[in-house]
């Protein structure tokens, strides 16, 4: 019984949402406001979760004084900071909430993102080589993607732009296309079989 | 060590000096290279430019986290430029959590620069009359699709705690009908949720501003006409500086012309060094033919 009841539920919910997506009757999208609504109210539970993910794992961090411990600290005082800061004195375009966010953690988050800079010309240099056809290709549409969009690009021969753009518009499109085809029929399969019952990992624990 | 094994060996620090200066020197020297408009970001901006105003809304998702700020937040800001010269409502909102405080930046700095260049009441911008800011939801998908029937059902109050019913503006805009496109500025795959369920369903219009590793992906959608319009990284964001500029929506150019100005100069130096590595090991490998 209990694998049987999530497994009729999700049978029946899979089917119904998918008739109700096709079928714009005053009934089919009160049915699916009300569904959507219970989706939304479910997901911010699992903000809920991660929560308390976040406090039991680095509490323990302390508790034991694992390695790094006090990085934990500063980790969960940020979290109960900010939290406690917006509840008691808002979001507004003025608050201290606001200035926290702009001041310290955009550049924070701005700086760790700058590194990947650095690391990316460090390993294109070492490891971007010439070693085969398809490596050679790829090297050749490289440049040319990037001295096209360049905004000099222009200048060092009129149509490198253009050709840019060609790169992108047609090789790059083709196989783009291929990759979106190819992962909406897993999905499409993968659906059915969550929804017949086939699949049934998401249901956690042994067969 | 031949010279060849010697351009292959350059210590990393010194890539890593040469890749800040070059970063920070755009930001002394003003030089401003005309940049060439790709037609997608072209067709967005006209798309805009179609909207009567006072008409439909806009309704910008900000899904851009601090990480991502110099490619999107100049777009974010072009494009609240562009609507508010052309008196087009804007409806923001946000399914990233990181992005509310960089949408209430956009917002805020965009407004205030207006209002001081206003020259009676009249002239200024009204929140809740002529924008809004919605805020973060959980579940993303189905808050998107259940904004087709009722915009105010999913954000029943604003991202201040207001009830939206008390803004005139949300009495215009109750669904998708009334939005004429949805521009989703974002640092992950959000786009393609807009494209696959409300699109579908309820036929609104899509466009999007994103990072310049996520723009390749969504190149099939502008053809098919899915969606209306893209801009495309740091260039798209200059790009669309610049016709804001061109169209007198602005007084001077933002942040991404000198972002590019420094993207360029890195573009460079990067090419040169795998220039260099791929010479060093032809050289390398034709002499260890030779010794064979």
């Amino acid at each position: 019984m209990k694998r049987r009841i999530p497994l009729g539920i999700c049978l029946i919910m899979g089917i119904l949402m998918i008739i109700q997506f096709f079928i714009p009757h005053p009934v089919s999208l009160e049915f699916s406001s009300v569904i959507y609504k219970w989706v939304i109210v479910l997901m911010a539970f699992a903000l809920v979760l991660a929560i308390g993910n976040l406090i039991r794992h680095h509490g323990q961090k302390i508790r034991k004084k694992k390695q790094d411990w006090p990085y934990s600290v500063v980790t969960l005082f940020g979290m109960t900071a900010m939290a406690v800061i917006g509840l008691v004195w808002g979001v507004d375009p003025d608050s201290l909430y606001q200035s926290i966010y702009l001041n310290v953690m955009a550049p924070l988050g701005g700086t760790m993102f700058a590194l990947l800079a650095y690391y990316m010309a460090s390993a294109a240099y070492r490891a971007f080589r010439a070693r085969s056809l398809e490596a050679t290709l790829l090297l050749v549409s490289a440049f040319i993607v990037m001295i096209g969009f360049m905004p000099f690009g222009k200048y060092i021969h009129a149509r490198f732009p253009a050709f840019a753009e060609w790169v992108m518009q047609v090789p790059n499109m083709a196989s783009q296309r291929g990759i979106l085809l190819g992962v909406a029929f897993g999905s499409i399969a993968t659906a059915l079989k969550i929804i017949l019952g086939i699949e049934r990992s998401w249901l956690g624990g042994k067969e | 060590m031949r010279w060849y094994d010697r351009i292959t060996k350059i210590d990393r620090r010194i890539i890593y000096l040469l890749l800040t200066s070059l970063v920070i020197l755009p930001f002394f020297l003003k030089i401003t290279i005309p940049q060439n408009i790709m037609p997608q970001t072209k067709r967005l901006f006209d798309f805009i430019e179609s909207i009567p105003p006072n008409d439909k809304a806009v309704m910008i998702s900000f899904d851009y986290t601090p990480q991502t700020q110099p490619e999107c937040h100049p777009m974010a800001k072009s494009l609240l430029k562009q609507c508010f010269s052309r008196g087009i409502p804007v409806i923001g909102l946000s399914f990233d959590p990181q992005a509310p405080g960089l949408a209430v930046d956009a917002l805020t700095s965009t407004v205030r620069e207006f209002d001081s260049l206003a020259t009676n009441k009249e002239d200024s911008l009204v929140y809740g009359i002529d924008y809004v800011y919605l805020g973060w939801k959980s579940g993303r998908i189905a808050a998107q699709l259940d904004m087709g029937e009722s915009i105010a059902g999913v954000f029943p109050r604003d991202y201040f705690g207001t009830s939206i019913d008390s803004f005139p503006l949300m009495d215009k805009v109750k669904n998708y009908k009334n939005v004429a496109i949805v521009v989703v500025l974002a640092s992950a795959d959000y786009p393609l949720d807009w494209i696959r369920y409300p699109q579908t369903r309820y036929g609104v219009n899509v466009g999007a501003g994103l990072t310049a590793v996520m723009a390749p992906k969504y190149y099939p959608f502008i053809q098919t006409g899915q969606m209306s319009g893209l801009m495309s990284g740091m260039k798209g964001a200059a790009e669309y500086e610049k016709l804001v500029l061109e169209h007198g929506y602005a007084r001077t150019l933002g942040t991404a012309e000198t972002g590019m100005n420094s993207q360029s100069m890195i573009h460079i130096l990067i090419m040169i060094f795998i220039l260099l590595g791929n010479v060093g090991y032809f050289f390398s490998r034709r002499s260890k033919k030779g010794m064979k």
